[in-house]
């Protein structure tokens, strides 16, 4: 019963290859789709369109701000192109181009961030990227995507196809719980999904911490409070009406990402909130601007508060109601 | 530190033994009886064991030493315990409880099947026994892992220790009685029975179907290839996945010596 | 083939318009990039009349040659050209750098027709360039890419990424050329932060280097014949050129690099422009 897994049959299980066979799909009748690379073909799983397609894929060896020149220099020329790499080298090391070749100019790049937040947590800090919701949002033109599991990032595949200008999409590195096991028919820029409805408190959540707060909400129904969780994909144009609808509704938000809670989907709401003008208690779930440990994802986001417990304290805290702890740790037999 | 003849008792008392509950069940041995069945062992730091109360044929389990049990199977020595169950002997133990025959002679039937069910190296043919064999092995590991883990086993410990809330579950397709989980937390840790309905378990190593299961458990099928042909699904990340199965694996080693 | 003396001469009567041109809008904008806009002037004037496959009636021709002005600060020299193909209006450029121009130091691709990128960050443009070439090749287009870099230029780790990129790939439908003046903001280049040995360095990545005098048109244009020609390496144009070239005040002046020019100086630059050109037509008519 040994179990031993190669990196390469990891890659086999991954549900971030679904966006890559989406583009796949996508690209056999559109050829303005091309693809590019900084040396993580195999990471960020757009080698699956590299072998469908090798003559529209670059790979730019490791040099991400020379693959975002080129991205830009394509997208000038009529293509429309895909560039892969992880998230902390997409908004820190080739911001400059970002903003100033491809934002400026508004230019047809669609970028897929992989290994966002600290979903690459055992590579450390040097890789997790922790900062770039925040940074990114303050780019004019662009449009900003978190989607929750592999099946909301194919949809917003097509929709960054379908919209004229440059989007970012934030994922993960593919080992998601999924939230939308038949994929999301209802994806749309600019509008957040209701996944939960209720009236005591409100999760607005994006990509990996979706999860934390449907089963946060799962749990605490149990206990009889109603949580309503808003999958607030698009960050960019940000969903406004459904924040204050639920500020309205609920009068307690509670926001999580796996991100820090400075300038990300936290700030942006809270932006949101005081310009309504409404009050609500609130609070912002994430990391709580530090660098992140070393360690695996899941345990990274438990200890930010990013897990479904941290979310359940935190709703519990929000509606100041003490639960009787589980006593009974005896095996069953 | 235990060594590791005493994790293999301590395994076969709480994670073996327990099992003959499931399996007089399923094969009616205690229809209509009723009594006390207990099973002891002397180890170093004392005598320990587990007993069944009967009660019309209802069985409950209960963990430690019956005032005065009508069936009583004591080992005397640790060795000729482990030995046993390992199946290295049919050496008896010390036998009280010939003034209950059919009571003895159900508590023999059920071991002997426990024996035939847990040693077997291909599966059984029919449906209702697989079944069994794979609930028997999911109780089995499941309890296993909470046991070491209460014995400071020390990488089970380390896990375990540096848990948050968190729910490993082990399921079946189809099947929704053949399940187990096994809930951790800050060094704690519970076995349980059935599927964890509360919420989505944090992991859970779900078999398409019983053969899938029983290649796994008997060890005649690949994990990897298992998983190719999606006949193992892992639901959560690997590396806890591969952490239980490395715990599963530990399970049985012991008591399979 | 080798260029006419007529047409050299045709050349050089151009890039005398423009060089005045350039003294112009610098004068009206109050102060420039005068030095690099007058260094590069020469290879624009022959890419642009001679060698650049353009429409002149539709800027956004999808099949045209590309030029990428990575120096994006030269765009002072630049929007002369556009104006004379007729891509602004020369009324225009009286307007550079005031509010609300369309027109600014780093010249904006999303409003000024005629070009290619928003360049001015220095670094970037080679590899835009690069994209465009790769662009073609995958749509299978002829159209060649032309990029313009600054010796200073070079200092940006970027642009070694493209060079090594464009040198793996062997991306002969784009051609790279340096305006090596020797000088930049702060001083000569080697004494702010050495190039040297600077072909070497291209040629190292893969290039097939040459350096020309980068005012001479028939020698440029010799060297991208040859480039065009050459299909299996990319290469690389280093043009020698004199940073202010044609305005002796400012000639190969670092200081010059930005510069004011008010009434008494553009008068002195017009007269020095003229007897440059006097020189220059006087040495091919010679020829």
């Amino acid at each position: 019963m040994g179990i031993a897994y190669t990196s390469l049959d990891t890659t086999k299980l991954s549900t971030a290859e679904v966006y890559a066979h989406t583009l796949c799909e996508i690209a056999q009748t559109d050829p303005r789709i091309v693809t590019l690379t900084a040396d993580l073909a195999k990471s960020t799983k757009i080698g699956v369109f590299q072998e469908h397609f090798p003559d529209r894929f670059v790979n730019l060896g490791i040099a991400e701000q020379n693959m975002f020149g080129i991205a830009a220099g394509m997208a000038a020329c009529g293509l429309i192109p895909f560039t892969c790499t992880f998230a902390i080298f997409n908004s820190c090391r080739a911001l400059d181009q970002v903003h100033t070749d491809i934002c400026y100019q508004n230019l047809n790049v669609k970028m897929i961030a992989s290994h966002a937040g600290t979903s690459f947590g055992q590579a450390g800090s040097t890789h997790h990227a922790t900062e770039d919701i925040a940074i990114m949002r303050t780019m004019a033109n662009l449009v900003v995507l978190v989607p929750a599991d592999g099946q909301e990032a194919a949809a917003a595949v097509r929709a960054a196809i379908e919209h004229q200008g440059p989007v970012y999409i934030r994922i993960n590195r593919g080992f998601d719980q999924v939230v939308y096991p038949q994929g999301n028919e209802d994806f749309q820029i600019g509008k957040a999904n209701l996944l939960k409805d209720g009236s005591d408190l409100c999760f607005i959540a994006c990509g990996s911490a979706v999860f934390s707060a449907l089963q946060a909400a799962r749990e605490l129904e149990a206990e009889g409070i109603k949580a309503r969780v808003l999958d607030m994909h698009s960050i960019k144009p940000l969903d406004k009406e459904a924040i204050k609808r639920a500020v309205h509704d609920t009068r307690r938000i509670i926001t999580a990402e796996d991100h820090t809670v400075v300038g990300g989907l936290g700030g942006a709401v809270a932006e949101v909130i005081a310009e309504s003008g409404m009050g609500c208690a609130f609070r912002r779930l994430g990391i709580q601007d530090t660098f992140s440990p070393i360690g695996y994802h899941e345990d990274l986001m438990s200890i930010h508060g990013i897990d479904t417990n941290g979310l359940i304290t935190a709703a519990r805290e929000a509606l100041k109601m003490d639960f009787e702890e589980d006593d009974d740790w005896a095996d069953e037999v | 530190m235990m060594d590791d003849a005493m994790y293999a008792s301590q395994l076969f008392l709480y994670a073996v033994i327990p099992l003959m509950n499931e399996i007089g069940e399923q094969y009616g041995y205690f229809r209509g009886k009723s009594g006390v069945v207990q099973l002891s062992v002397n180890l170093p730091d004392g005598v320990e064991g587990l007993h069944f109360v009967l009660e019309d044929g209802a069985v409950t389990t209960v963990l430690g030493l019956h005032e005065r049990p009508d069936v009583s199977l004591h080992f005397a020595r640790q060795q000729h315990f482990n030995d046993f169950f390992l199946g290295k002997t049919k050496k008896m133990p010390k036998i009280q409880g010939f003034g209950k025959p059919g009571l003895l002679i159900a508590t023999f039937r059920t071991l002997l099947k426990m024996a035939s069910l847990l040693a077997a190296k291909t599966p059984p043919a029919d449906e209702a026994t697989k079944e069994l064999v794979v609930r028997l092995y999911l109780y089995l590991l499941s309890r296993g892992i909470s046991r070491l883990n209460r014995l400071g086993h020390p990488s089970v410990r380390e896990w375990a220790t540096k848990s948050p809330d968190r729910v490993y579950a082990w399921r079946v397709e189809g099947h929704p009685d053949t399940a187990a989980y096994l809930r951790v937390k800050a060094g704690k840790s519970k076995a349980a029975r059935g599927l964890y309905t509360r919420s989505q378990p944090f992991f859970t190593m779900r078999f398409a179907d019983l053969d899938s299961a029983l290649s796994i458990l008997l060890q005649t099928g690949d994990f990897l290839t298992l998983t190719a042909e999606k006949r193992l699904i892992l639901e959560g990340a690997p590396e806890f996945g591969a952490k239980i199965g490395d715990f599963m694996q530990l399970v049985g080693s012991y008591i399979q010596g | 083939m080798q260029l006419s003396r007529e047409k050299l001469i045709t050349l050089e009567n151009k890039a005398h318009e423009l060089r005045r041109s350039i003294v112009d809008t610098v004068y009206h904008a109050g102060s420039g990039h005068l030095g690099g806009a007058l260094s590069m002037i020469d290879a624009v004037t022959l890419l642009y009349y001679h060698r650049m496959n353009i429409d002149r009636a539709n800027p956004d021709w999808p099949e045209r040659d590309r030029f990428i002005m990575s120096k994006g600060h030269a765009g002072i020299g630049f929007v002369s050209v556009l104006a004379d193909l007729g891509y602004l209006n020369r009324e225009d450029l009286k307007t550079f750098n005031l509010t609300g121009s369309k027109l600014g130091i780093h010249l904006d691709a999303t409003k000024v027709p005629g070009v290619d990128a928003s360049t001015g960050s220095l670094g970037h443009g080679l590899s835009i360039a690069l994209g465009m070439a790769i662009a073609a090749q995958m749509m299978g287009k002829e159209y060649i890419t032309y990029c313009l870099l600054g010796d200073g230029e070079c200092n940006e780790g970027a642009v070694w990424e493209a060079a090594m990129a464009i040198g793996s790939r062997r991306q002969s439908n784009l051609i790279t050329m340096v305006d090596r003046n020797h000088a930049m903001l702060d001083g000569n280049t080697e004494d702010v932060m050495k190039l040297e040995p600077f072909q070497d360095k291209w040629t190292a990545f893969g290039f097939h280097t040459v350096t020309v005098n980068g005012h001479d048109f028939a020698a440029i244009d010799r060297a991208i014949g040859e480039a065009l020609a050459r299909r299996d390496q990319p290469s690389c144009i280093i043009l020698d050129t004199v940073k202010g070239a044609g305005v002796d005040f400012a000639a190969g002046d670092y200081r010059w690099h930005y510069g004011a020019i008010n009434e008494e100086l553009s008068a002195k630059a017009y007269d020095s422009l003229e007897r440059y050109h006097q020189e220059r037509v006087a040495a091919l008519e010679g020829a």
